[in-house]
């Protein structure tokens, strides 16, 4: 446990440059600017890590970072995604606190693979405490002459700015993040033309999540046959897992892939005392809701929550336990998306709001028969047809909800009241 | 890009990679519904009606965004396409007040067309619908947001096209609105072209409000003639009455696009001003008479006083620029079959001594190409919107542009220089370019230009032309009344002989190229416009010429048309006080759409057009007037079956030049330059009549602005009038310069 990302946090000042390369960080940024490392190498090191995006796409980072154009003759950009918005997740946070320099490194690292000269941390606008110790951080590095032009007499240069946002749950999609950064307004755009090719200001740009930077330097140092078996095939390395609601000790882990879940549960400190587990949903609140039995025979990785019927995401396992009614949980999601909804596209601006209205008129006691239908036809709509994955993402919890959890839909539409709370 | 060969609905068809989708659905007119694509603007993806189903890729793709690849099989219609199509209808009806009946985009709607194919008839949504706001955009546009989709075609219009991001998106998810950020209204010269593109009934014409539907009226196919473009219209009429005004594709003139004020003068036609009936002033007291009667009237006043007195070099006939190609050449043709050459059209010129000449050989498509413009005296924008808009195209995709201007002028595309220069500087600093540019071409200069000092800026307009591949220099109408306007355009002749520039004149504008075509300028031993005002002639023939707004020397034309023994005819569409006071007999005329005729754009195109209504009350078009005058007067010629065959008998004419005043001054003058220009939605009596327009910020544009050194020495301050327009100080015009902006007539201009 915590054998990356979170490898100081028994440390004194975990966050500080002199805890940091202590425990060997910036070693490998040392080696780039002897000209010790290409490119190539550290992308291959990155395939064999099996590092994948930790974000919650998945994408492998090797091969995301091989995508760009790193000859072309224009400017570059690496763009770190610190802007941690999905609900049940509060890992990229922790690492932003208590370990910015490995995402620092990680970046300037990125910006080596990529030849891209410039480095943008998006922060969360809400994370008033990391965006200062992240500040801090990259005072320490300009100090210690591990940033700027020509680094250290080398030809590497690289410059990092931090970007605190302003509240909005989709300018953690990438492209909305991109718009957000030059000064527009957070709404996603249509791809292709992918980042890779046309990104921030019209340039290349990578974008990656912050977890993913912060393991870059550690799978260099280590190697990437050292990350890739603490995980399990196809899944490499350890991940941060988020562990939050109905447990004793909610909080962040980071484990490896492949960890079985019920052994995560118990590293929480399970469920609260004389209740049962009753739903779990794994991923981040726009991933599938799995029911205790699934939950129970799944594995913490990417093929494991696949075949329970959900996805990894960016790692927010939200417990939920006998007392919780899931037409009430549900209503309150859909109106997480309905209120985060960008507008932009026809089939998330709709239905969003139809969704949740649709719900609140059943919790309201005024629930029609063919509600149930009509959920599953709305959000079937939304699947699939939006410009970004927020559609998907409101779709997913209401189709899941209403699979797995049925009878209390029907029991509150027809009592009108909450079969578990009454 | 390569030929690539795809699979649309089972049918192989041949396309250019990286072509998107719908580009090739279109060719190919296979139907795909779309409401934020716009073939002329940048793609959005937004509403996402265009989702078609692309083999291979799990989730459906929208047709604007998806750029094809070679072997892509695509389902436009499979049950997966139509599934997503139908969502997508379903969720822009839900919140879509489904207003049809009091709808003015009903029966020209996208959202009701494609709701037909693709809608469901009983709607599952039983929430409360979205209610919004409406903001006062201005006279042109009519808001009802309620409607709104969401579309973002107007914001990308505004952003893309008019250049002014005046319409925005505001607010998040279902409180998204589009909505102009300013609380002005619109202020873009091109506004009413966001009502073409609105897909359903958020944006419409709020002059044409309520007025009727679209399958009402008859459609005629028209040609604007407010500029020197002649943008293709199509008026809608009902019931003999142009009810509206809407654009009709033609790349090579207008695109997509028309301006506000091609869109919108016809409200105008139906002002209480036109003139509806022939007149006669019998001892000084008007008289409503037969049409005959008046003729017989014109043609003895014409006998009495010219004819019959042998003193045809006494006859005069003037013009306003709005004439058709036909009524110019009839009215010419009229004059110079009695004996006269006193013809002219250049009502406004101060000094034909010294008029501009000069060639415009450039195609408005080829103003795309460009790679370098520099825009001489003009505030392109608002005088020539088209013309404007292809510059700022080119400015887009890279070309430069220098402007010399003896004033400011809010240009919506970056310069590359804006000199401000007094007019009496203007030639000078031309002369310095040309001194340069032959030194960059080592050639000797000549004479002239031996002791012109090359200033910085000269040599930098110098060097850019010099350097440009394909450059234009654009002379404007700021030009005309400058004491050296002649030497300016010889200047700009010679600049772009040698550095290979085309040329294009807009000094002139509205159909002033079908005047010069038609020959309506003076013959050898005519006399010009303001010699002819010097002359005493006993008689004239005035077409459409409103003297205050129409003269430079407005006070001596009215004076000495007004002179007891000349005897004048004027033909015109409007009442105007000083036309009734000189005049001895009126002929009402038809206005712009109630006759056939041709308009010749700066291009040399000639662009014929049929009327779209006929002729009101008794109104005749000018050209039957004309032609009816002429065979009463027993001219030889006059035959015509229809307008067409004036039109074929001009093709056959050589055509008259000017005489073109060939020496250069290069001087620098002194004293204060007027620059006196018809405000932009004052061009000519249409627009002056139409209310809308009038109404708008560009309509209402009246000042004669000058810095405040200028304003001092003409002893004039904030709140005073010069020449009878309130005096604006505005340290944006060039020293010793007053420009003047008038959107009324005035009897003071000097």
């Amino acid at each position: 446990m915590n054998e990356v990302c979170f490898k100081n946090l028994d440390q004194k000042d975990p966050w500080s440059l002199k805890t940091y390369e202590a425990s060997g960080g910036y070693s490998v940024w040392r080696k780039i600017l002897k000209g010790e490392l290409t490119p190539e190498q550290i992308i291959d090191e990155l395939k064999t890590s099996g590092l994948r995006g930790r974000g919650g796409a998945g994408f492998p980072t090797g091969l995301k970072w091989s995508f760009m154009p790193r000859n072309a003759n224009m400017q570059k950009y690496v763009v770190c995604n610190s802007d941690e918005g999905e609900p049940g997740t509060c890992k990229d946070r922790d690492i932003l606190r208590f370990n910015p320099h490995s995402v620092i490194e990680g970046m300037a690292i990125g910006g080596f693979v990529m030849n891209a000269t410039k480095g943008y941390n998006y922060i969360r606008g809400e994370f008033m405490e990391p965006f200062y110790r992240f500040e801090d951080a990259l005072k320490e590095a300009y100090d210690a002459g591990l940033l700027g032009d020509n680094i250290d007499g080398s030809s590497v240069s690289f410059d990092l700015y931090t970007h605190l946002g302003a509240g909005a749950y989709i300018c953690g999609e990438e492209t909305a993040l991109l718009e957000s950064l030059e000064g527009k307004k957070g709404q996603p755009r249509f791809k292709p033309p992918f980042p890779a090719n046309i990104g921030l200001f019209g340039m290349p740009t990578t974008i990656n999540n912050t977890e993913s930077f912060a393991s870059v330097p550690d799978i260099l140092a280590k190697g990437g046959q050292w990350f890739a078996d603490i995980g399990v095939a196809n899944s490499g390395g350890c991940k941060l897992f988020s562990v939050t609601g109905h447990v004793n000790k909610p909080a962040n882990f980071e484990v490896p892939m492949g960890l079985p879940f019920k052994d995560l549960l118990e590293m929480a400190g399970g469920i609260r005392e004389g209740r049962t587990l009753k739903a779990v949903i794994p991923g981040g609140s726009s991933t599938p809701v799995l029911t205790a039995e699934a939950a129970m025979a799944m594995t913490m990785d990417y093929d494991g929550i696949d075949k329970a019927g959900s996805m990894l995401g960016a790692g927010s396992v939200i417990i939920m336990d006998d007392s919780t009614c899931m037409v009430e949980t549900l209503t309150r999601l859909a109106h997480f998306y309905y209120d985060e909804s960008c507008g932009q596209c026809t089939p998330c601006r709709e239905g969003t709001g139809w969704l949740y209205r649709v719900l609140k008129r059943i919790m309201d006691g005024n629930g029609k028969a063919d509600d149930i239908d009509l959920l599953m036809g709305v959000q079937d709509k939304i699947m699939g047809n939006t410009i970004c994955a927020l559609g998907d993402a409101a779709a997913m919890p209401v189709e899941s909800f209403l699979r797995c959890f049925r009878e209390e839909f029907e029991y509150y539409i027809e009592h009108g009241k909450s079969m578990v709370k009454g | 890009m390569a030929d690539i060969e795809i699979e649309i609905d089972g049918n192989s068809i041949n396309a250019k990679a990286g072509e998107m989708l719908i580009t090739v659905t279109d060719r190919e007119g296979i139907s795909v519904p779309r409401f934020c694509y716009h073939k002329k603007l940048s793609i959005a993806a937004n509403c996402r009606m265009c989702l078609v189903d692309v083999e291979g890729a799990p989730k459906p793709q929208p047709a604007c965004s998806t750029p094809i690849a070679d072997g892509m099989k695509i389902h436009t219609q499979n049950e997966k396409a139509k599934a997503s199509q139908k969502a997508v209808m379903e969720f822009l009806l839900i919140n879509h007040p489904l207003d049809c009946p009091i709808c003015d985009q009903g029966g020209e709607c996208e959202l009701q067309d494609v709701a037909m194919d693709y809608g469901s008839d009983v709607s599952r949504f039983t929430e409360g619908k979205r209610i919004v706001a409406d903001s006062d955009i201005g006279a042109l546009i009519q808001t009802d947001m309620t409607r709104c989709i969401h579309c973002t075609r107007c914001v990308r219009f505004g952003a893309e096209v008019a250049g002014i991001m005046e319409m925005g998106g505001t607010g998040r998810g279902e409180d998204m609105k589009i909505e102009p950020f300013l609380t002005e209204g619109i202020q873009s010269e091109l506004s009413g072209n966001m009502i073409d593109v609105c897909p359903v009934g958020a944006l419409t014409s709020k002059p044409f409000r309520y007025e009727l539907r679209s399958w009402q009226m008859n459609a005629v196919s028209n040609v604007a003639r407010h500029d020197l473009v002649g943008s293709n219209i199509i008026t809608q009429t009902y019931k003999g009455k142009v009810k509206r005004i809407v654009a009709k594709d033609n790349e090579s003139i207008n695109e997509t696009w028309i301006s506000d004020r091609d869109r919108f003068s016809y409200e105008g036609l139906s002002h209480e001003n036109r003139l509806l009936s022939p007149q006669i002033k019998v001892e000084g007291t008007w008289k409503e008479v037969e049409w005959n009667v008046a003729l017989d009237f014109a043609i003895r006043g014409l006998a009495n006083n010219v004819i019959n007195t042998h003193q045809s070099d006494k006859l005069g006939a003037l013009a306003s620029n709005t004439a058709t190609l036909e009524e110019f050449h009839l009215l010419q043709k009229i004059l110079r079959e009695i004996g006269s050459e006193n013809i002219d059209h250049r009502l406004n010129v101060k000094n034909l001594d010294h008029a501009i000449s000069l060639e415009s050989n450039i195609k408005l498509l080829g103003l795309e190409g460009i790679d370098h413009a520099l825009v001489i005296g003009s505030n392109l924008r608002l005088e020539q919107p088209m013309i404007s808009h292809r510059l700022r195209k080119a400015n887009l995709s890279g070309a430069s542009i220098d402007v010399i201007n003896a004033m400011a002028f809010d240009f919506n595309y970056r310069l590359n220089s804006e000199n401000i220069i007094s007019p009496n500087q203007t030639a000078a600093t031309l002369a310095g370019v040309l001194k340069s540019v032959l030194g960059n071409a080592h050639i000797e200069v000549p004479d002239y230009l031996v002791d012109i000092e090359v200033s910085d800026i000269a040599m930098q307009l110098a060097d850019k032309l010099s350097q440009s591949n394909n450059s234009v220099i654009v002379l404007g109408e700021h030009i005309v009344n400058n004491p050296q306007a002649s030497s300016i355009a010889n200047l700009v002749s010679e600049i772009a002989q040698h550095t290979d520039s085309t040329t294009l004149n807009v000094s002139a504008t509205a159909n002033s190229m079908a005047a010069n075509m038609a020959g309506f300028v003076p013959g050898k031993d005519g006399l010009d416009v303001n010699a002819m005002l010097a002359a005493d002639l006993k008689a004239y023939i005035l077409l459409d010429v409103y003297p205050q707004y129409d003269f430079h020397h407005s006070v001596q034309a009215v004076e000495a048309l007004s002179s007891d023994d000349t005897f004048v005819i004027s033909l015109n569409s409007f009442k105007d006080d000083a036309v009734a006071q000189y005049s001895d007999v009126l002929l009402p005329i038809a206005s712009f759409y109630e006759t056939s005729g041709s308009h010749v754009n700066v291009e040399g195109e000639v662009q014929s057009f049929a009327a779209a209504v006929n002729a009101p009350s008794d109104t005749k078009p000018a050209w039957k007037v004309l032609k009816v005058l002429a065979d009463l007067l027993e001219l030889p010629g006059f035959h015509y079956a229809d307008s067409a065959q004036v039109t074929s008998e001009i093709m056959h004419q050589s055509h008259k030049q000017h005489a073109h005043n060939e020496s250069i001054d290069v001087k620098v003058k002194r004293g204060i330059n007027v620059i006196w220009q018809k405000s932009p939605y004052a061009v000519d009596v249409l627009s002056r009549h139409a209310t809308s327009l009038q109404a708008t910020n560009i309509g209402q544009i009246n000042s004669a602005s000058m810095n405040k050194a200028t304003a001092k020495k003409l002893e004039v301050a904030l709140g005073d009038e010069y020449l009878g327009v309130p005096v604006a100080i505005n340290e944006a015009v060039a020293n010793n310069c007053v420009f003047v902006n008038a959107n009324h007539s005035t009897g003071v201009q000097s």
